[in-house]
């Protein structure tokens, strides 16, 4: 990456400790917000965890185990300080640790499944959106919009469950349920990610498609285009690295940006196709109001979320000489 | 109540159970219960059941905890049956429900407060320590602990002592006779007579509900959070030649929807429960077997009886008049219920009449009934109660709001235009449990006996008696019922209590509703109860 090279003075060593610095104050602000939203909801842990038939003493006992008897600030001092030194608290319906479940169990479920449906809307939306712009107004741009629009109508629950019926239930190709990690056994795992990685691609296809295709038609009009074609080199060269190459920017810039829509369409793929990931996890916990789970899942969230800006501002320079010098 | 002849008596209650009536002769002599029967059940099974293979199910209800004593979750308990067992099991002949013996051997009645069991010998947990008369009553007294808090406590309140005879024999010493005590001792439905190794308990602390160790034919191996829990065999297992099975995978598949696609393209092999909309699809497909009959359940609607509007009798007893039930068995539930009249289902079969509908007895539909009663509640003009709704899976099959919006319209029609709010799960308990409603519905479900159907629910101040009902002619009927053995002296008691509260109408009672299990073709000899157990014992694979 550019910001390891030796070009980096005092100066860019500042700025990725200013970079640190937001992000630990973004992330603080995140937690207490989320705490305190947390805390206000209403539904009762307690009653939830004690079933139909349980006495005050019980429900107080339990009440006071789980610490909410203190004030939600005592209880959110108390959770941070452990939350930094890795203490992320003992989930009490799985009676498991909560960063084991979380970080070590969940989150490597949802990146793959995010990573898979990313690949998945670049392998399909790019091209899309290019021969859409190539073949302006013909049959084959409305085709592509049709698809875009098409992919990004279907909510990822709906078009999960048609997916499910077609290709699993009606034509039994693919599993509809089940995760299998792909790092372990690569082909049964991408078997088993088929279709979600489809699902949750579908959304991201008709983005891709659209910002290609319209970065690309300006990009077609600028004088660097008409040069390379001057100089005689073939079409496909022309657009697929003197005009891509102009495209990726603003196409990063939308992924980056398009991510919280990812991570939702991700909660309702999960629970569709029984992954369990970040979303299934968070999903049970708000269900039995398991503070702690949920708030380490929003955690995880907003750290993927800052993570991937970082890597988007750091993609612009590697995409853009220009921005290197600054 | 005075019983001039206990062991009669029981003799009597025990024979209707058993379904035996040679029982009584005997019984009347020494009162000994062989438990003959109870040993392979299933001879038909058992000849030509394959050996081995491994079954894949798809859980749709929520697994809180696997430990026993510690759950009220229909999912979990359909699990727990597979790897505990009980004093006491729940048996049927595809017509009537019984207690049979389990872990127990024989069952002997002293007198009606005293009970003797004689365990079977060389039962053993699946960590290898004997389940013998110590840790029977270890077990019991857990369930009773205080510090526990178990559910199910209430269940052995009575329980004044428990003292090991022998090292296969406990004797139970009641404080009062307890009619209810079968259903208690069960490992399935009562969860109080479901024993766990102590030495399991204390290495695991709370951690047990993830680590159950049981005596029953499987045995846990792993629990994957939001993924699988998987059975293995137990090798040790007491009744000889089963299990069949090798493994059980549950995939706990949280979506309805989704689990019935798994089933539809065979990925896996069953359901553990399933709603009632994909019945009819389910039915017709030619892989698949659909078991469900109407179980030990009642749904109903229930009105707030501590605040304005429906702490007036006469409009309640409107409301319940002023509901079409065919409508609802149609609509809400496809066909598969049937009306309810009073709270007693049909396999309480003492306690059911099944003419009930001709009998005149119950709540039912009829407007012009409605709309008279209507005409002397003290509240005239249109009233708009707060009706809560929750959509989500529970025992009442999946019915999120249906139920809702077919009887606001019904109720319109005598007045009564309630604000239906629809809140998440967590909500709606935390609301019900505070009684700040005026209308909610739900069902009570897995019930066999009367004393767990009503008492708990409508006994003044008891904890599932939201609606704060209170009556003591109610109250006096059911702790009378509940502390005979006679079946005549308790049906009677019985009616007088449900005619008490069907006129009092604390709630309207809606429907007895099938509960499902489904099944590929391909899996044999799976043995059908009407308690929502799926019991894995006697099931193998073509």
């Amino acid at each position: 990456m550019a910001f390891t090279s030796q070009r980096l003075g005092a100066a860019s060593w500042w700025r990725s400790l200013g970079a640190l610095a937001q992000t630990a104050l973004v992330l603080l602000v995140v937690s207490g917000v989320s705490f305190l939203f947390l805390k206000l909801s209403p539904g009762d842990p307690v009653a939830i965890m004690l079933g139909s038939d349980f006495s005050r003493d019980s429900y107080d006992q339990l009440y006071r185990q789980l610490g909410l008897d203190q004030p939600w600030i005592q209880q959110y001092a108390h959770w941070l300080w452990r939350f930094v030194q890795g203490d992320w608290g003992m989930s009490y319906v799985s009676k498991q640790d909560i960063f084991e479940q979380a970080v070590l169990e969940a989150l490597p479920v949802t990146l793959t499944l995010a990573a898979l449906s990313l690949l998945v809307a670049l392998v399909v939306g790019i091209p899309l959106g290019v021969v859409a712009a190539v073949k302006r107004n013909s049959w084959a741009d409305l085709l592509a919009s049709a698809v875009a629009i098409g992919g990004n109508a279907f909510p990822s629950f709906y078009l999960g469950v048609v997916l499910i019926w077609l290709f699993s239930v009606a034509l039994g190709w693919f599993p509809s349920m089940g995760y299998v990690s792909p790092w372990d056994e690569p082909l049964t795992g991408l078997w088993h990610l088929a279709l979600p990685a489809l699902t949750l691609g579908a959304w991201y296809v008709g983005l891709i498609a659209t910002v290609t295709r319209s970065s690309l038609l300006e990009v077609l009009e600028q004088p660097y285009m008409a040069a390379a074609r001057a100089r005689g080199e073939p079409g496909w060269r022309v657009i697929w690295v003197h005009g891509m190459r102009n495209v990726l920017m603003p196409l990063v810039t939308v992924i980056g940006l398009q991510l919280g829509g990812m991570l939702r369409g991700a909660v309702m793929t999960e629970v569709v196709f029984t992954l369990p990931g970040l979303g299934m996890m968070i999903t049970s916990a708000v269900q039995t109001r398991e503070y702690l789970v949920v708030q380490a899942g929003i955690m995880i969230t907003a750290l993927l979320f800052i993570a991937v800006n970082l890597i988007v501002d750091r993609t612009y320079a590697l995409l853009d000489p220009r921005l290197r010098q600054r | 109540m005075t019983v001039p002849n206990h062991k009669a008596a029981l003799a009597e209650v025990l024979a209707a159970q058993f379904g035996r009536r040679d029982l009584l002769k005997s019984a009347a002599a020494g009162l000994g219960l062989m438990a003959a029967s109870a040993v392979g059940m299933s001879p038909a099974h058992a000849q030509a059941a394959k050996k081995g293979g491994s079954l894949t199910l798809a859980w749709v209800e929520a697994i809180d905890t696997l430990d026993p004593h510690m759950t009220s979750s229909a999912g979990s308990i359909k699990v727990i049956n597979n790897v505990f067992n009980g004093l006491l099991k729940v048996a049927y002949d595809g017509k009537k429900v019984s207690f049979a013996p389990d872990l127990a051997e024989k069952w002997d009645m002293v007198d009606e407060k005293t009970h003797v069991f004689k365990l079977r010998a060389g039962v053993k947990f699946h960590n290898d320590d004997p389940c013998d008369a110590e840790a029977v009553k270890w077990s019991l007294e857990r369930v009773k602990s205080p510090a526990l808090k178990s559910p199910h406590a209430w269940k052995l309140e009575q329980l004044d002592g428990i003292d090991i005879v022998d090292p296969l024999t406990v004797r139970l010493r009641f404080k009062k006779p307890f009619a209810f005590l079968p259903v208690a001792l069960t490992g399935s439905t009562g969860r109080a007579g479901t024993i766990v190794s102590k030495r399991a308990v204390e290495a695991a602390g709370a951690g047990f509900g993830r680590a159950p160790v049981g005596t029953g034919p499987f045995k846990l191996v792993s629990w994957k959070e939001n993924d699988s829990i998987e059975l293995v065999r137990n090798p040790a297992y007491f009744e000889p030649g089963l299990p069949h099975l090798d493994r059980v995978l549950i995939r706990l598949i949280r979506e309805p929807s989704a689990a019935v696609a798994a089933m539809m393209s065979g990925q896996v092999d069953g359901l553990s429960v399933c709603p009632f909309q994909f019945i009819p699809q389910l039915r017709k497909n030619p892989n698949i077997q659909v078991f469900g009959q109407v179980e030990g359940n009642y749904a109903f609607l229930g009105m707030n009886n501590k605040r304005a509007p429906f702490d007036d009798p006469a409009l309640r007893q409107a409301v319940s008049f002023a509901i079409d039930r065919q409508v609802i068995v149609q609509q809400s539930y496809f066909g598969e219920a049937i009306p309810a009249y009073t709270c007693i289902s049909p396999p309480m079969s003492d306690f059911y009449d099944p003419n009930i509908a001709k009998s005149g007895r119950g709540q039912f539909f009829d407007l012009a009934k409605a709309k008279a009663l209507r005409a002397k509640s003290k509240y005239q003009g249109e009233v708009n109660p707060v009706y809560i709704v929750t959509e989500g899976f529970t025992g009442s099959g999946g019915l999120g709001t249906r139920n809702a919006q077919l009887i606001a319209p019904m109720l319109a029609q005598i007045g009564v235009k309630p604000k239906i709010e629809l809140v998440d799960r967590a909500i709606w308990l935390q609301r019900r449990n505070a009684g700040d409603f005026d209308l909610y519905d739900e069902a009570w479900v897995a019930d066999l006996d009367p004393d767990e159907t009503i008492t708990p629910e409508w006994s003044t101040g008891r904890p599932w008696n939201y609606v704060g009902y209170s009556n003591p002619a109610f109250d006096k009927a059911v702790a009378a019922a509940s502390e005979t053995t006679n079946v005549a002296t308790r049906r009677k008691l019985y009616i007088e209590a449900e005619d008490t509260l069907m006129a009092d109408a604390p709630l309207a009672v809606l429907a007895h509703m099938k509960v499902f299990k489904i099944l590929s073709k391909k899996v044999k000899g799976f043995e059908y109860v009407p308690a929502d157990l799926l019991n894995l014992h006697t099931v193998s694979l073509v």
